[in-house]
């Protein structure tokens, strides 16, 4: 038995699911004898099911109805397929709609993917159950592994699904043969939509449940007037730019980091979500010695990409350590160590900075002006996690303005640019698609990546800044010689 | 016994269970019918009665303190599968409203999914009221009127299954299942060579059944050939010897 005394909390609403309503119109409108599809019969070795309808009729009649052409209807037609409006008859696992003579037929309404009615396990349990019964034993190894999931977790309730399982397929079997084989082929269609097949995306995949129902209206009382005038206040108050800016500012955006959305253009060697490889993946990897070219393009669209990339922030490093600058970027990365560190070494951290940093004759002395030094000072006697802030953005400021443009120019960043890869798209054929999927297997644990970190972090600090007093003697030890 | 009588009773509404499904499953495309709400509508009376029948018995027995361990796990698991059953019951009666009230039958422009599936229902429901013959003496708006019924009994099965939950104290979860994994694979009904021949037309493999059939066909037309040779051999046996 479910348990039932748990207040639903409306977690049933699927908002992307409200074209499902519309859909079903539309394939209430299909059924009409004069302004329908045409529908065909179906020719099987001993018996004809009537109602089969072809790809291209579908197509014709949407294109027609809606006056679009037939790409487009065509999507359409794909959409009410993966829905589970309509199923195919030959090829079933696969739900599109192909515009040729292959067959169709539409789903008995039980079988619709309504927005109220979950999806049970007892039902796909009791489905399996009879799927065993007809193909004595022999599943699909998904189907399998399903089975036996769901019997060790709805083990309470195996008896009653073997017991109901066997009556369904008794009480099917007094039905007559084409009705058979058309309730047969419903019913796998209705869990080919529901519990896809590995390796098949299912168009039921809608994210996160909403907690209330955006449908329902909601009711006018004075709490809800006032959440309409706080809103509406907030509104206001807030910082306007003109649209030209907003959009001219979205439109270069767009324009530059076009071709590096995964989404939006194909993803070297291949998006590991389509193919499984995880190829992409460990050539990204934060602290991999050769980046791709397509990492280092993205280094020189703004200071900001360099520095928040690791592997960028790594070859800034070195740029800055040949040209003896490098207590800004550890000035800067200090501040971020503070800023997202622990609450407890605060004040340590913070007093470690001044004397690294900032105090007169300090061994890495940066260079920021007056005004901001007093400010810096005057903060650190009551330290907090933003009391560096105006001292960071002055430096942040300085390495963009100064040192970055002198970054792209360097060797160092010319070598990198040279030897960066560019891996060639990966072209897998089904099987080796099918063994990519077999072989998936978890990402390394976030502790483990952690750990590596906090170990580079321990090998950059132990390996000692260089700073400039050190450099100084050191040179004028060479001059003395 | 009780137990025995108990586990026929269960069955019994498992039966029931199962056909109002096949019949539900029916409403809304070309199979429906007049007959087929009539069906619904019997088939879901007979429903409640042996549900109100298992209820009345297995909180008696549960009731009684004076049963031993192993009765009383017996009895829970007979509790879980009747409410299981009644569960089902209630989702399937449900959207039977739903679909009915989406699917009037007397409209003018009466559209209904074409399915494919285009025979009666009768057997199915004839099953489930355990009789040979339906017989059907509903009068021409039983789609309408039997809504309003079907809205109070659904109404009546939530109450039943409230109060079960309230008065009986069982942990569904703790229940051990009897039946291992494929264990609907060992006593079922052989299936006959006709339905294997027909659930493997919808597989795609049209070889398969092909095979079937003539493997039938090659059998029967051996065991002809060997009784025409058998014949001839014993009428030139006679010639020879006349």
């Amino acid at each position: 038995m479910t348990i039932r005394n748990v207040r639903d909390h409306g977690q049933r609403y699927r908002p992307r699911m409200a074209c499902l309503k519309k859909v079903e119109n539309v394939v209430l409108e299909m059924q009409d004898p004069k302004t329908g599809v045409k529908s065909q019969t179906q020719r099987l070795v001993i018996t004809t099911i009537p109602h089969a309808i072809t790809g291209e009729d579908i197509v014709a009649w949407i294109a027609n109805r809606f006056k679009t052409d037939a790409a487009e209807a065509r999507a359409m037609g794909t959409m009410m397929v993966a829905f589970g409006y309509i199923y195919p008859l030959q090829d079933h696992k696969r739900l599109i709609l192909k515009p040729d003579t292959s067959l169709y037929r539409f789903q008995t309404p039980y079988f619709w993917p309504a927005q109220q009615w979950l999806v049970e396990d007892t039902d796909y349990a009791i489905y399996l159950a009879k799927r065993n019964i007809r193909k004595k034993g022999m599943l699909e190894l998904y189907e399998q592994e399903q089975y036996n999931n769901l019997y060790k977790w709805m083990n309470h309730k195996w008896d009653f699904i073997v017991m109901q399982a066997k009556e369904q397929y008794r009480a099917g079997k007094e039905r007559k043969k084409p009705d058979r084989v058309v309730f047969d082929c419903q019913e796998r269609a209705y869990w080919v939509v529901h519990r896809p097949p590995p390796g098949t995306v299912s168009a039921m995949d809608y994210g996160h449940d909403r907690m209330v129902d955006p449908n329902m209206e909601e009711k006018k009382t004075p709490d809800y007037y006032r959440r309409i005038i706080m809103f509406i206040q907030q509104c206001i108050m807030r910082p306007r730019v003109k649209s030209s800016v907003s959009i001219g500012a979205l439109i270069k955006y767009t324009t530059t980091y076009k071709e590096h959305d995964p989404f939006l253009h194909t993803c070297l060697p291949s998006s590991p979500w389509i193919t499984d490889d995880v190829t992409y993946w460990t050539l990204n990897m934060p602290n991999v010695e050769t980046p791709t070219k397509m990492r280092v393009e993205r280094w020189t669209f703004s200071f900001g990409e360099l520095l928040m990339d690791p592997r960028g922030r790594a070859d800034f490093r070195l740029f800055l350590k040949k040209e003896f600058s490098g207590e800004n970027l550890a000035f800067w990365e200090a501040c971020e160590d503070l800023k997202w560190g622990a609450a407890e070494t605060m004040k340590e951290k913070a007093q470690q900075i001044y004397k690294t940093f900032l105090a007169r004759g300090a061994p890495r002395w940066i260079n920021i002006d007056g005004k901001t030094m007093d400010i810096t000072v005057k903060g650190l006697a009551h330290p907090h996690r933003y009391v560096l802030d105006a001292a960071q953005t002055h430096i942040y400021m300085l390495m963009k303005k100064d040192s970055y443009g002198r970054y792209l120019k360097s060797p160092v960043f010319k070598e990198t640019q040279k030897k960066a890869v560019a891996p060639e798209s990966h072209r897998f054929t089904e099987t080796q698609l099918e063994q990519n999927a077999k072989r998936r297997r978890p990402s390394l644990s976030p502790i483990i990546l952690r750990q590596q970190e906090e170990e580079q972090k321990a090998k950059l600090a132990a390996s000692g800044p260089v700073d400039i007093t050190q450099v100084m003697s050191k040179l004028e030890r060479k001059q003395k010689n | 016994m009780g137990k025995d009588e108990c586990k026929t009773m269960l069955d019994a509404l498992n039966k029931v269970t199962a056909c109002y499904r096949h019949l539900v499953i029916a409403l809304g495309s070309t199979s429906d019918s007049q007959n087929l709400r009539e069906e619904l509508k019997k088939t879901r009376k007979k429903a409640q009665e042996l549900a109100v029948a298992n209820r009345t018995k297995l909180t008696a027995l549960l009731k009684d303190k004076s049963i031993s361990k192993d009765d009383r796990a017996e009895y829970e698991r007979l509790w879980v599968l009747f409410t299981s059953s009644m569960e089902l019951l209630d989702v399937d009666m449900k959207r039977s409203l739903e679909i009915g009230q989406d699917f009037p039958l007397k409209v003018p422009t009466r559209h209904l999914i074409q399915t494919g599936m285009t025979g009666s229902t009768t057997t199915v429901a004839a099953r489930a009221m355990s009789v040979q013959n339906m017989k059907y003496e509903a009068d021409a708006n039983i789609d309408t009127v039997d809504l309003k019924e079907l809205e109070t009994e659904i109404a009546q099965v939530d109450q039943m299954m409230e109060e079960m939950e309230m008065k009986v104290q069982v942990a569904p979860w703790a229940v051990e299942a009897k039946q291992e994994a494929g264990a609907e694979l060992k006593s079922t009904v052989s299936v006959g060579n006709s339905s294997v021949g027909v659930i493997s037309i919808c597989e795609e493999e049209p070889k398969e059944t092909v095979e079937g059939e003539t493997g039938l066909m090659k059998v029967f037309a051996g065991i002809i050939f060997t009784v025409v040779l058998l014949i001839a051999g014993i009428l030139g046996y006679l010639v020879i010897n006349l």
